[in-house]
């Protein structure tokens, strides 16, 4: 890994080495490799494109951005190649992180060394809640998606099954790890709140191969709308035995994971899927005038890489690391506190990013106005469909 | 009183799931008194080879068993020959454990390498497609996999029971040394009784492929539940592995449904629990078992 890290970084150097005098590093750390190599990479693609960017256009305060790779396989690694990062490559900021685990972890380190860290695509609420000073996220995170699909309910799919909120039955089910059930519980919360009848909170292991006796359990409780929070097969393994058992509430909203990707949808099939609805960060079906500079970013990545995004966390990240770069370069130096002060500063307005979202810091250092996207798979793609402002689809509700 | 049947008709399809994947495990446990780590990954092999096969061929994935099953079986006999074999004589037999553990993650890793992290669907040929029995329905795929394990369960005990191979398993597993005197080559029934073992489990995974999609990690939903049936059933016994099956399959989907999914898992547990501390020789084991006397 450091091997070919440091190839990666003189070849990334080499090529784009022009008329910028000096160099300044920022550390990329995600899983490169192992379970979660997938959609590391994918994430590290956003960041990657966004240090081009930024260097044909200058770069930041007149200095070439060097990428240097950190692999965090593990949390133990992740503190590892933190700890390296920060003292043998001496990069003046990291970017990462895509896992929460691995964030959690390797922020510690950053934190105490005193450098910046910049979480792009970690969801976990407890990423930003633990005080940190030199800790700043700029996705949305478990919160925001409870919350998303909660407003989806109030907002669009009770009025049209015809009922107040408080006659909507919803049944909420997650894997139960952390992830899971952080974001059931927001949705329970914000659910109460806003007077929905939550029939049942159930939690099961991602790893189950049987949820029949689940969707009988939520087919007798009559629930109008089911909310998963899920991984990939649990998410296929929902839908099949739902379908197969002959259940069909008036809506089923996914989050994240497995109800974004492809492969769920060929899984299960494009006639099973449609119609169900997915709470996740910002994918590519997005209205455009919403999204200023998403397609752009389409077509770079398609250059670059030979092939489509594989999901959007490279779009994430891209605009999370844009933002910072963006901010820095209007500071003056790279000493920490000027970084923090830079990015304390910005203030981008929704509607003018890549992914729609805006971004400015607040409370903890979390990016108080990113936002999840509501989306829902209709004819095998999933699109759009809420707020309004970014949908590219009508919302398609009990046909 | 129609849920109610539903619940108990799914129980057993999940039994027959469990089943036809703790089979070899327990046969494996039995005769060579190694507890397979890996055995969750020969699935995942076998369910990618089903894959590949079924997908690259354009064939029915059951038809894919004929070329699965052997090649689980050359995957256990090199297992057992290369890497059990050599540490048969170390000096503590766990380690042998550790090797299956090593091989395990090995596996999965090297499905990252070649798959990547993403589900792969074997296309299922109308077998999820659904059955209706008087008042419940079920998968025909289900019904297969039911079928498929008492078959496999049956055959391999009349295997063991009447055949001169299988009598020389048997008489390996109760005394290897005394095996050896009569003239048995105790490392080649070893060898044997492996490879049949994951030959089971190639079989299971041609039937379970169209009906969960692949994915390197697999093995692993599958696994612990196993070595529960394996306890359970008593080790090292077939049908005991069987009924140990079903019942867990019944204990998961009942408590699933009146009890609630997050706590399915802790009454599965618990029932697992009860059972060893009232019989801890599981269901179907002697007290003390003649395959106990021995290295």
């Amino acid at each position: 890994m450091r091997l070919s890290s440091i190839l990666a970084t003189t070849a990334t150097a080499a090529l784009i080495a022009g008329p910028l005098a000096a160099e300044v590093k920022f550390g990329a750390l995600y899983p490169f490799s192992g379970q979660l190599a997938l959609l590391g990479e994918e994430s590290a693609r956003g960041v990657e494109l966004a240090v081009e960017e930024v260097n044909a256009n200058g770069g930041v305060q007149g200095e070439e951005v060097v990428l240097v790779r950190g692999d965090a396989v593990d949390n133990n690694q992740a503190i590892g190649e933190a700890r390296r990062l920060i003292s043998r490559e001496n990069v003046v900021a990291i970017l990462g992180t895509y896992s929460s685990s691995r964030s959690i972890a390797a922020s510690q380190v950053a934190e105490l060394s005193g450098i910046p860290y910049f979480e792009l695509g970690a969801v976990a609420d407890e990423v930003t809640g633990r005080d940190l000073q030199y800790l700043f996220r700029t996705n949305p995170t478990a919160e925001d998606m409870g919350r998303m699909s909660i407003q989806m309910i109030v907002d669009r799919i009770a009025p049209v099954i015809g009922k107040d909120p408080s006659e909507v039955r919803v049944g909420v089910i997650h894997e139960d790890s952390s992830y899971g059930t952080s974001v059931a519980g927001h949705q329970e919360r914000f659910g109460e709140e806003a007077g929905l009848e939550i029939v049942t909170v159930q939690g099961y292991p991602a790893s189950t191969v049987d949820m029949s006796s689940l969707v009988l359990d939520l087919q007798g409780r009559e629930v109008d709308v089911v909310m998963q929070t899920s991984y990939q097969n649990d998410s296929v393994l929902f839908l099949q035995q739902a379908n197969e058992a002959g259940f069909k509430p008036s809506a089923i909203i996914g989050g994240g994971g497995g109800y974004s990707m492809v492969p769920t949808a060929e899984a299960v099939g494009t006639d099973v899927i449609e119609g169900v609805f997915d709470v996740d960060f910002t994918q590519y079906t997005v209205d455009p005038s919403y999204a200023p500079g998403m397609e752009d970013f389409v077509a770079t990545y398609r250059e670059k890489y030979g092939e489509e995004p594989r999901s959007g966390h490279s779009l994430n990240n891209y605009v999370g690391a844009m933002a910072i770069f963006g901010a820095l370069d209007e500071a003056d130096g790279f000493e920490p506190d000027t970084i923090l002060a830079a990015v304390e500063a910005v203030d981008i307005p929704e509607g003018e990013t890549a992914a729609g979202y805006g971004v400015k810091f607040g409370d903890q250092n979390q990016n108080e106005r990113a936002k999840m996207m509501g989306m829902q798979w209709q004819d095998g793609r999933l699109v759009t469909v809420y707020p309004e402002e970014a949908a590219t689809s009508e919302m398609k509700i009990g046909e | 009183m129609q849920t109610f049947l539903q619940i108990i008709a799914n129980g057993l399809m999940l039994g027959g799931l469990f089943a036809i994947v703790a089979v070899g495990l327990t046969l494996i446990f039995g005769i060579v008194k190694v507890v397979n780590f890996a055995h969750g990954e020969f699935l995942m092999v076998g369910m990618y080879a089903t894959y590949l096969l079924t997908t690259g061929l354009g064939v029915h994935p059951y038809a894919t068993a004929i070329a699965v099953v052997p090649i689980l079986f050359v995957l256990g006999a090199l297992t057992q020959r290369f890497l059990i074999q050599p540490l048969m004589n170390a000096r503590d037999e766990h380690i042998q454990i550790f090797a299956t553990v090593g091989l395990s993650t090995a596996l999965i890793n090297l499905a990252l390498l070649l798959f990547g992290a993403d589900i792969a669907n074997t296309p299922n040929y109308q077998l999820r497609s659904q059955v209706e029995i008087g008042p419940v329905r079920l998968l025909q795929g289900q019904l297969w996999v039911f079928l498929a394990a008492i078959l496999l369960v049956t055959g391999l005990q009349l295997f063991l029971k009447r055949t001169n191979i299988g009598r020389a398993i048997r008489a390996t597993a109760q005394n290897r040394a005394a095996a050896r005197l009569m003239g048995i080559n105790d490392r080649f029934v070893y060898i044997l009784t492996f490879g049949i073992g994951a030959a089971c489990v190639g079989l299971g995974s041609a039937l379970i492929a169209p009906l969960y999609p692949s994915s390197p990690t697999i093995g692993t939903y599958f696994v612990l539940i196993a070595f529960v049936v394996v306890v359970l059933g008593g080790l090292g016994s077939i049908p005991g592995a069987f009924f140990g099956a079903l019942l867990i399959g019944l204990v998961d989907a009942l408590s699933g449904f009146y009890i609630g999914s997050d706590l399915r898992e802790a009454v599965v547990f618990g029932i697992f629990l009860v059972i060893l501390i009232l019989k801890p020789s599981g269901l179907f084991g002697t007290r003390m078992s003649l395959s106990h006397v021995s290295p």
